[in-house]
């Protein structure tokens, strides 16, 4: 054997690869070989040291380190599959159906009830085109929130204190409303079931009667010296005479026909919101069936659960999120407001549609998006707010996406996009 | 070898993340020693093996060989280990703008780091072999089947991978040397 053959059987010979008599070779070479010996040592050395280092390194006790933090990772991960599993559930809950779509009607009682009750501080007045309104035994009209071009348009008979109301995009829904003790039934033709919802503490305080309400404004605007004469105009192709009175908040113009002094129609500019009246009928006939709080022959009574008494910052906060999270995944909407609430309603109807969930949770959060709408509505009439919540996802604490000024308060409230809220001054709010 | 991965594997597929303890156990000098060598200090190889083995386990549902796992392993190392040197890197850069003179204490090198960064510098066949059948505790003929490659070709391997080996570390010592000398 040469020292070229051994070297070539070196390491299988260190690692103890080699066969009886190979091995015999090499160690024969070795013992002769004073180049080769120092090879085999050498290699040996080496081999010694990987194999030291190979068990030092065994015995490192990453084990318990790599499972602990799998265990931690883990559970960080579930919490987040929960989270996720929340925001499905919250779909369903949402879609669950007819009580979730009685309380998103509902909110439309209030959109109501604050747009009269804020004519109390107006001072317009206005001459014979009241009689009507003020004698008729009932009053039937559409009333539209917002802007005319795409309407979702509430159809209302007055007759005294109640009122009953179908919505344009909620097909198969009535309500009727007792405005004397504060109640409302909801109809759903579709499942044929009924429920009451009560409207009473701050709305009911609002205005115990509505015709009454409306009457008492006109009637105050009978002789008031602040009502302008807005001329003739044509509207839906009918000459019109026009009447405008303004308030400390609300701007009120009333167009009638020149010749009988029936009104056409009504628009009120309440704060930040737009009310408009129109296609008025009076003294129509009204069978006393349309308008009872009874619940009607075939229909099942849900259980009470929705109550409608109040809704503050917080309920705010909870529909904003509900809003992103449930109905726009994750995004704030482009803008918010009783109106863009309104065109709403169909989406949460749809999604309604579908499921089956406990009732309770369908109820409960079927009124947290009334209930903020309501704060909202409060806001849109009284104090003024800033919304800046278009492209903002939910979870975002760097972007401001509501700020208003509480009654009362020097400072401003601001909402950011992962909903927590801070107290700013006025100099400090967002640009 | 690579056939108890595989129960190993399946298991933790199967919803039981302790059985990741075996593999951890098995592989985990690998990782050191694949590691040390490239960052020279073992907390930072102690910390990507950790990081790697953890992205192994949840990246699991990934592998589609089980009996590639080592080598699948080392390529998450290795991924692990680039990102681990450039966030050093930044901080390493920011520490020297903000402490000029400030000395950082030294950090504590693994046992034998030069042999580690000998290894770190071989071709990734000649690596491999070694890191398997020393740190793996793989046999040579278990190497070979775990590589698919006939016994010959691994101690061949292992052959040039001791030659650049003793090389390296002969080097090594020479500059060492010369650092005291200087």
């Amino acid at each position: 054997m040469n020292c070229a053959e051994c070297k070539e059987l070196l390491v299988a010979y260190v690692e103890g690869l080699l066969d009886e008599s190979q091995e015999k070779t090499v160690s024969e070479h070795v013992k002769d070989c004073k180049g080769c010996q120092l090879e085999v040592e050498q290699s040996t050395n080496l081999r010694n040291r990987l194999v030291k280092n190979g068990k030092a390194l065994s015995e490192s006790h990453l084990e318990d380190k790599v499972l602990n933090r799998i265990i931690r990772e883990q559970n960080v991960r579930l919490k987040a599959g929960a989270k996720v599993g929340l925001g499905l559930r919250l779909r369903r809950i949402i879609m669950e159906g007819r009580i979730t779509r009685l309380a998103a009607a509902a909110v439309l009682v209030v959109a109501v009830l604050i747009g009269i009750h804020s004519l109390t501080g107006g001072t317009v007045t206005f001459a014979q085109v009241i009689e009507p309104i003020l004698k008729a035994r009932t009053v039937v009209y559409d009333f539209i929130i917002g802007e005319e071009s795409n309407p979702v348009i509430m159809h209302e008979i007055v007759v005294g204190t109640r009122i009953r109301r179908t919505i344009s995009n909620l097909p198969g829904m009535t309500q009727i409303l007792d405005m004397e003790n504060g109640k409302m039934l909801v109809l759903d033709a579709e499942g044929k079931t009924a429920s009451y919802v009560d409207i009473k503490g701050q709305l009911q305080e609002m205005t115990k009667s509505y015709i009454g309400f409306v009457r008492k404004v006109l009637m105050e605007l009978k002789d008031s010296p602040n009502v302008k004469e807005l001329g003739e105009r044509e509207i839906d192709g009918q000459k019109a005479i026009g009447f405008s009175g303004r308030g400390r908040n609300e701007e009120v113009s009333i167009w009638a026909d020149p010749k009988t002094a029936v009104p056409i129609r009504v628009e009120l500019r309440l704060g930040q919101l737009v009310v408009v009246l129109k296609n008025f009928k009076f003294d129509e006939p009204i069978n006393d069936s349309q308008i009872s709080m009874d619940v009607p022959e075939g229909y099942t009574l849900e259980e009470k659960v929705i109550d409608f008494t109040k809704g503050t910052e917080e309920d705010f906060i909870e529909s904003l999120r509900v809003w992103a999270e449930v109905l726009l995944d994750g995004k704030f909407p482009e803008a918010i407001g009783t109106e863009n609430y309104m065109k709403q309603i169909p989406l949460i109807g749809e999604k309604l549609a579908q499921s089956g969930l406990s009732k309770d949770e369908a109820a409960k959060l079927g009124m947290t998006l009334p209930r903020g709408m309501f704060f909202l509505q409060l806001l849109e009439i009284d104090e003024k707010y800033h919304y800046a919540g278009k492209g903002v996802k939910l979870g975002d604490a760097d972007k401001a996406i509501f700020w208003y000024q509480p009654k009362g308060s020097e400072n401003y409230r601001v909402i950011y996009g992962d909903l927590s809220v801070k107290e700013v001054s006025e100099e400090n709010l967002p640009k | 070898m690579s056939e108890t991965d595989k129960y190993y594997i399946e298991r933790c597929l199967d919803g039981h993340p302790d059985d990741f303890r075996y593999l951890v156990r098995r592989y985990q000098a690998v990782l050191l020693a694949h590691l040390a060598g490239k960052f020279g200090n073992k907390d930072s190889a102690e910390e990507a093996a950790q990081e790697s083995l953890v992205r192994a386990y949840f990246n699991m549902n990934k592998l589609k060989r089980p009996g590639a796992f080592f080598s699948w392993l080392l390529g998450i190392s290795d991924r692990v280990a680039k990102e681990q040197q450039r966030k050093q890197q930044v901080r390493r850069q920011r520490e020297a703008i903000r402490s000029y003179s400030e000395e950082t204490p030294s950090p504590e090198l693994s046992q034998d780091y030069a042999l580690e960064a000998a290894i770190a510098e071989l071709p990734d066949a000649y690596r491999r072999v070694v890191l398997l059948r020393y740190y793996g505790g793989y046999s040579c003929s278990q190497v070979a089947e775990q590589f698919e490659m006939p016994l010959g070709t691994v101690t061949k391997n292992l052959s040039r991978a001791y030659l650049m080996l003793r090389k390296l570390l002969e080097q090594q010592k020479q500059e060492e040397i010369y650092e005291v000398q200087k």
